[in-house]
């Protein structure tokens, strides 16, 4: 299926629909007031772009630094190249261990690596702990932002989902009652935890800490209770000093959700007396994008998901409609990397409107990648044949004057003596499924320019 | 594994681009009064108390939580014993924390509370409240004079800002999530 037809699919329910476009774009709006309020706020944009600039281009320093750093801490640093050896990390260590019971705070990239099903499959028990992601994993499903995991969703859903996996009073659809329900059964969770995995937001190369933000607290409360923590990180996430911190930390949270800061911004350096901590460094593809010149920004992504919130698109067709780990427009540059085939369409799920692109807090040019995106695809034959030939067409007819004249004439005859039915038919003109064809004009632009030139 | 390293290592020395310079951070700063810190940390959820002194610290945590009595603190005499080694089982059963807050940043209503200042590190969340005292001469402007004072975060240390919060039910705030219901700052 493409965007376009999962999107079908969320916009069967319009009054959802609605609701969806017009909480995120609230979202956004209290990203403004706090953007707004920052008069420094450009510069810190502008500085948190050059400083993912600079570490992009000396990757393998700080790669190398940090490893050194954190290993000088008593932490152990893994390397995996793709979500396969990642995953094998991971089940090595909790085994090692013999470990059953796993805590998870939030990891878009244990997501992307399907970490959970590997693990269940080993007969790991897995508990995702931010209580998004707990609901979502109740109802089997994945998260639909990268924020807010569970948006796609609606209380009277959690109310259900409770009820059949918390015994919730049926039809207690109550956020703050659900939320209490919720910390009680996964208070047992966090004490029985053995292992706790933690995704990373940032990782210092100067110090080899890794700083992870949350505003539940789920991730500290895992971490310091278990014996062993394993933390799971892309190698983009890398920044080189600690003070840059200071800018990143500044533009993240006001950025997302219009926070001034996450409740939590915790920074874990060293593992406590007698326990352990992991590092796992991941590609995972992401040296083949940072070798595409035209898609290599996209590797400056800090998870803000600003851009979901603006994107006119995303806030209409919800994150499930992309299909992909992180959905929205900086998911529709990421996924072609990893595969071209099965994400062509995502390209073309923007109106190309730029929003993106003003929000990012590192300036990533995501509306200019998702246009060079969409001439990879076509180059490389990944376009359905529809638009393949439709494109043909209209080029030879845009570039000869005389076909352009005549085809213009016989769309404003046609349009004025054909049945609407025909004109409005919704198997070949898809625009018109929602709108009415204007009115076409009695002449061209050319030929009244032509019979101004005669009055004169 | 390590086979993975080199690999790894190689592509991203092959694939980077030329290398970019890297910028220096102005030191951007702010307004960094006692009142800017107050308003942003009451605008999410926390709490603050003027206090004399910490002379009479239970007096003050006694009317603040009148029917809490497991208190564990590095500032007061304590109930519940708390270090290091604490059983979870005694961890879990902590009502309050009281505990020192090293500095507080006005731009954002957060507290720097390190390792040392923890009793132990996870007892900041799993504490049903937790209190911070802080010297109210101790507010920085914003985040970079934050990390610029800091100068190292220590083996594990946490900014924390108000009490443990969600909205993800249908976008609604609720107070409460894992960490602690509340957050409350004294300041003397």
């Amino acid at each position: 299926m493409s965007h376009s037809q999962r999107s079908d699919i969320f916009l069967l329910d319009a009054e959802r629909t609605t609701w969806h476009d017009e909480t995120l774009w609230f979202v956004r709006q209290k990203r403004d007031k706090a953007v707004y309020a920052l008069p420094e706020f450009q510069d810190l944009r502008e500085l948190a772009s050059q400083i993912k600039n600079h570490t992009l281009s000396k990757l393998d320093h700080y790669l190398v630094q940090f490893e050194e750093a954190a290993t000088r801490n008593g932490v152990q640093v893994h390397w995996a190249a793709d979500a396969a050896e990642h995953n094998a990390i991971v089940l090595g260590l909790i085994r090692k261990h013999n470990a059953t019971r796993v805590v998870k705070s939030k990891s878009m990239l244990t997501e992307e690596c399907h970490l959970n099903p590997h693990l269940i499959k080993n007969g790991i028990e897995v508990i995702d702990t931010d209580l998004g992601e707990r609901i979502i994993q109740m109802r089997e499903e994945a998260p639909s932002h990268v924020v807010l995991p569970a948006i796609h969703l609606k209380k009277e859903d959690v109310g259900d989902t409770f009820h059949i996996h918390l015994g919730t009073t049926k039809g207690n659809n109550d956020p703050q009652q659900l939320t209490e329900a919720a910390r009680q059964h996964l208070r047992e969770k966090f004490l029985a935890g053995e292992v706790a995995i933690s995704g990373v937001n940032f990782a210092i190369a100067e110090t080899g800490s890794v700083v992870v933000c949350t505003n539940e607290g789920n991730a500290d409360l895992g971490v310091n209770l278990a014996k062993v923590h394993i933390a799971c990180m892309g190698m983009e996430k890398l920044i080189p000093r600690l003070s840059d911190l200071s800018v990143f930390t500044r533009v993240l949270t006001r950025s997302a959700t219009g926070q001034p800061v996450t409740t939590y911004t915790s920074h874990f350096t060293k593992p406590a007396p007698g326990k352990e901590m992991h590092i796992v460094i991941v590609d995972n593809g992401r040296t083949k994008q940072l070798g595409r010149p035209d898609f290599r920004a996209s590797l400056k992504c800090i998870r803000c998901g600003a851009c979901m919130n603006t994107c006119p698109v995303y806030r209409r067709s919800g994150g499930h409609s992309y299909d992909f780990t992180i959905p929205g427009p900086i998911g529709a540059i990421l996924s072609p990397n990893i595969d071209m085939r099965k994400h062509a369409s995502l390209p073309f799920a923007s109106t190309l409107c730029g929003s993106c692109t003003d929000v990012c807090p590192v300036k990533i040019d995501i509306h200019t990648q998702l246009y060079k995106w969409r001439q990879v695809l076509a180059a490389e034959g990944e376009i359905p044949a529809s638009k393949k030939w439709s494109m043909r067409l209209l080029s030879s007819v845009l570039s000869r004057p005389g076909m352009y004249g005549l085809g213009g004439k016989m769309a404003r005859q046609g349009l004025r003596f054909l049945p609407h039915g025909l004109t409005h038919a919704k198997g070949y003109n898809p625009w018109a499924i929602a709108r009415e064809l204007p009115e076409p004009p009695k002449q061209s632009f050319r030929e009244w320019y032509e019979q101004q030139q005669k009055v004169k | 594994m390590s086979n993975s390293r080199e690999k790894i290592l190689a592509a991203v020395k092959a694939n980077q681009p030329e290398e970019l310079p890297l910028p220096d951070v102005p030191a951007f700063t702010g307004d960094g009064s006692l009142e800017k810190f107050t308003t942003i940390l009451e605008g999410i959820g926390g709490k603050v108390v003027p206090i004399r002194g910490i002379t009479h610290l239970d007096v003050v945590v006694q009317e603040l939580f009148p029917t809490d009595e497991r208190v564990a603190s590095t500032l007061m005499a304590s109930s519940v014993l708390v270090d290091a080694q604490t059983p979870i089982e005694v961890l879990a059963a902590v009502d309050i924390a009281v505990l020192q807050g090293e500095f507080g940043v006005a731009e954002n209503g957060t507290i720097w509370l390190p390792e040392a200042n923890m009793l132990n590190r996870a007892l900041p969340m799993i504490t049903q409240h937790l209190v911070l005292v802080l010297d109210h001469k101790q507010i920085v402007p914003t985040m970079h004079q934050a990390y610029a004072k800091l100068g190292s975060v220590g083996d594990y240390g946490i900014f924390l800002a108000g009490p443990s919060k969600t909205a993800d039910i249908e976008q609604s705030l609720v107070i409460g999530a894992h960490g602690a219901r509340s957050l409350t700052v004294l300041l003397v």
